[in-house]
């Protein structure tokens, strides 16, 4: 075993600096899928942070004997909004909510050192100050909020509340100031775990073209390794501990970038504050848990994309026409799709879920079987050179061209699900300040969410151009010694990614539409047209660069004068 | 003599503190083959470069047709390389994804012949060449000399002025390597096109029309090896009906050349 390890540590630092630069990719894209899979994880743990602190000014009737009197309603300073909880102690010995120490009595309020520190609000809320609410009992840093103590009897505490049900509650009678989680904050919990579903995806499909991207290069090498004998296990063993050691650096790497990354996000506002860093820290075990699993997942992909060098030594070496694939694959899509008109706003957010996730990943599924379809088409009617190759690459490995557009074939699936649910910039909401934020937390989510999505897929799409081209570098040198202008195979190159991009970029954002047609209660709006467009022309707009940026590694793979097959 | 193809003039290069060339001559006269020996490092591959415009050799002058070319910028001698070059490399330089027809066919489809003229061209080397029924296999489905015969077409197929081969036949076992170089020989004589051919074969070497020596990045003088060839027939006529059964010189003429003077012409006195 440690003659494997041994060896297997050769490979990677023998690899020249061909090699090294895969191996590089290989860290870069695993980096870059952990620090977006760790934010997934994050944005859960921050709104359930959220949901939990703001939980105690929400009350709860008491079941059996009451202790306290608690009701709750925003005030407003212009478009502040301010959290007046209005408390009266029934028996003395009632325990303070989070984030304070003791209860006010009537005359005395507890603030937020936000609302201290507003010139404006000096004496809104008189009485004396009796204490600070700290930041366990904030949503979010810079909120105002006011804890004003009162006797009993009070009409604030007696008080119904009449006004929108999503600016106060009720006086209420609580045996403890536990309360429970606002609806407001369900809902967004709810939005949050989609959102994750809807990054968490594409960077699966990410870190297994990062995987294969270490196998693509070892393929050969490891062929050969059968070729003289070792035994399948050895080549799995070997091929795993590999990918799991480069997928653990690039995973390191990853939570130093989020790391980094973490101040710029506490920044985003969502229902009008920003967040506490903690927020963003989702733990040290979850942190271990994505540590842990972004390598196995690489290691396990890395066994799945060897399966062919395990099975036959020869199937890498000789290149043989590889085995067609199943219309099957469509037709799992087509099954999923029938479910979905079938939902509505009556199911369950686990089922909406789980159905948008299988959708997605069928739609991965039947990527490759579509671009596979579209390189026949290609490849017959082709007239030119470039349309040729590009074509019969197509052909050829439908796979690999489908994880370079992958990503943002995906994100058209999102943009196309939320260009749909985009409400309305125009929405005459009038006074109502509850909705008018929850459109504008809708708009900041979709942003993020795409943003998210549209880096994972331009990230993924450069770097397995990059890594196509160090896998074919030797064909790419001895064409370029024969004559052939850098600009045919760059246009192939193009082609090659630019056909499947629209043609599955298309589908996918219908696809999304499809999807998201039984929530769309609002139509189509210009905003979200707007909305889709941008993202159109931002997602080609980056493949297409991001394939540019290859450019270079084409002509120096090409400029060497006696390439030699490694 | 004949008239001069391509000649090297007081070529010199280095790789850094490596001499790799230290001033060769080097003449190709239309329609001949000339092998070039030598031990491993000392110089074959960068002299083959320098004079196919791959490399731009330090000092020294290349000419093809009287034209000089290793001043040209790297457009123009790559569209050379293109339009009056083939190579044959030792192996790989078929694209995996395309069958052995297309592969032919690109150089002439790059070259801007439409496609199915330059498909129907590529396929009339395959009778000639033993390839029939192989057109649409993929080079992975090949054996490796069927490759080289495929790739010998598509040096061939554009009608170069001259074919270069670096160490053609290495990758091959020593009986189909006969096989093939004997193909590679008479191939582009019948093309008229001239021949430089990397080996380390002396057997392969004698079917060449000269052997030039080359020894550290020079080229040995001595009396040139020709004791095998007669200057402009076939060496040993005898050999391609033993060795190689598949190519008996009774070539039918591809359909193609009509128009083209350096045809694939049947010759009267073989056999
Ligand atoms: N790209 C290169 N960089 C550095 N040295 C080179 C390069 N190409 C060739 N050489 C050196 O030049 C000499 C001649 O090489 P080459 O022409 O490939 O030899 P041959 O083909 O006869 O085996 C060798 O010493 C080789 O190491
Ligand atoms: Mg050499």
């Amino acid at each position: 075993m440690s003659n494997l390890l041994r060896l297997t540590w050769r490979l990677l630092k023998g690899g020249g600096r061909q090699g090294l630069l895969g191996s590089s990719l290989t860290i870069v894209a695993v980096a870059v899928s952990t620090a977006l899979l760790l934010f997934a994880v994050a944005v859960n743990f921050a709104f359930a942070g959220r949901a939990d602190r703001g939980a105690w000014r929400h009350p709860v009737p008491a079941k059996g004997e009451a202790r306290a009197v608690e009701a709750l309603h925003i005030d407003f300073l212009g478009d502040r909004p301010i959290t007046v909880v209005d408390v009266a102690v029934l028996e003395p010995g009632v325990a303070p909510p989070r984030g304070l120490s003791r209860l006010p009595m009537p005359g005395e309020v507890a603030i937020s050192p936000a609302l201290a520190g507003e010139p404006a609000l000096r004496g809104r809320y008189p009485g004396k100050i009796v204490g600070t609410i700290g930041d366990e009992g904030l949503v979010h840093p810079g909120e105002l909020v006011a804890v004003v103590g009162h006797a009993p009897g009070d009409a604030a505490v007696s008080a119904k509340w009449k006004g929108d049900y999503r600016l106060g509650q009720s006086a209420t009678k609580v045996a403890d100031f536990t309360g429970a989680p606002s609806s407001d904050a369900v809902a967004y919990r709810f939005l949050a775990i989609i959102a994750s579903v809807f990054m968490v995806v594409p960077l699966l499909v990410f870190g297994g073209a990062a995987a294969r991207l270490t196998v693509a290069r070892r393929d050969r090498r490891l062929a050969s390794l059968r070729l003289v004998g070792a035994t399948p296990g050895q080549v799995v063993a070997m091929t795993v501990a590999e990918a799991v050691i480069t997928a653990f650096a690039g995973a390191v790497l990853g939570l130093a970038l989020y790391a980094v990354a973490i101040p710029p996000l506490t920044q985003v506002e969502i229902t009008g504050g920003t967040w506490f860093t903690s927020d963003m820290w989702p733990g040290v075990l979850p942190i271990a848990a994505v540590l842990l699993a972004v390598p196995l997942l690489v290691g396990l992909s890395a066994v799945v994309g060897l399966r062919r060098v395990v099975v036959s030594p020869l199937g890498v070496a000789r290149r043989e026409t590889p085995p067609g694939m199943r219309f099957i694959r469509v037709v799992v899509l087509l099954a999923i799709l029938a479910v979905v008109p079938a939902m509505g706003m009556g199911v369950s957010v686990g089922v909406v879920a789980v159905v948008l996730g299988s959708a997605f990943l069928a739609l991965n599924l039947v990527g490759p079987w579509v671009v596979g379809v579209i390189g026949r088409v290609t490849a017959r009617t082709a007239r030119g050179p470039a349309r040729l190759l590009a074509g019969r690459r197509l052909v050829d490995d439908p796979r690999s061209a489908w994880r370079t557009v992958s990503g943002v074939a995906l994100t058209g699936f999102v943009a196309g699900f939320i260009g749909l649910l985009t409400p309305p910039t125009d929405l005459d909401v009038g006074s109502d300040k509850a909705t008018a934020w929850l459109l504008q937390d809708i708009r900041t989510g979709t942003v993020v969410v795409l943003a998210v999505s549209f880096l994972v897929a331009i990230v993924s799409s450069g770097i397995t151009a990059a890594s196509s081209v160090l896998d074919r570098r030797q064909t790419y040198a001895l064409l370029r010694l024969a004559g052939t202008d850098l600009a045919v195979l760059d246009k192939a190159r193009r082609l090659e990614t630019l056909i499947p991009l629209v043609v599955m970029g298309g589908g996918s954002i219908a696809t999304g539409m499809f999807c998201a047609a039984p929530f769309a209660r609002l139509g189509v709006s210009a905003a979200g047209a707007l909305t889709l467009l941008i993202c159109v022309a931002a997602g080609f707009a980056g493949v297409i660069a991001a394939g540019a940026l290859s450019r270079p590694l084409l002509r120096s793979v090409t400029t060497d004068p006696a390439p030699r097959p490694d | 003599m004949s008239q001069i193809v391509l000649e090297g003039r007081d070529l010199k290069k280095s790789f850094g503190p490596t001499v790799a060339l230290a001033g060769v001559d080097f003449v190709v006269h239309r329609g001949e083959a000339v092998a070039i020996m030598g031990p491993s490092g000392s110089g074959k591959s960068t002299l083959l470069h320098c004079l196919a415009g791959i490399m731009r050799p330090d000092s020294g002058e290349v000419h093809l047709l009287g034209q000089r070319i290793d001043t040209l910028g790297e457009r123009k001698r790559s569209a050379l390389r293109r339009t009056r070059f083939g190579f044959v490399f030792q192996f790989g330089q078929l694209l995996p994804e395309l069958p052995a027809d297309e592969n032919v066919a690109l150089p002439l489809m790059l070259g801007d012949v439409p496609r199915a003229q330059a498909v129907q061209q590529a396929r009339s080397w395959f009778g000639p060449l033993g390839l029939a029924g192989m057109e649409g296999r993929r080079p992975g489905e090949l054996s490796g000399g069927q490759a080289q015969r495929v790739a010998i077409a598509r040096a061939l197929a554009t009608r170069p002025a001259v074919v270069f081969a670096d160490e053609p036949t290495g990758a091959l076992d020593q009986a189909t390597g006969h096989d093939t170089m004997r193909l590679l020989v008479d191939a582009t004589r019948r093309n008229d096109a001239s021949l430089v051919v990397v080996t380390h074969d002396p057997e392969v070497a004698r079917w060449c029309d000269r052997v030039v020596e080359v020894r550290d990045g020079r080229i040995l003088t001595g009396p040139p090896h020709t004791g095998y060839v007669t200057p402009a027939g076939l060496p040993n006529a005898g050999y391609a009906t033993t060795v190689a059964p598949s190519y008996t010189g009774h070539v039918p003429a591809p359909q193609v050349p009509q128009e083209s003077p350096r045809g694939w012409r049947p010759e009267a006195g073989e056999r």
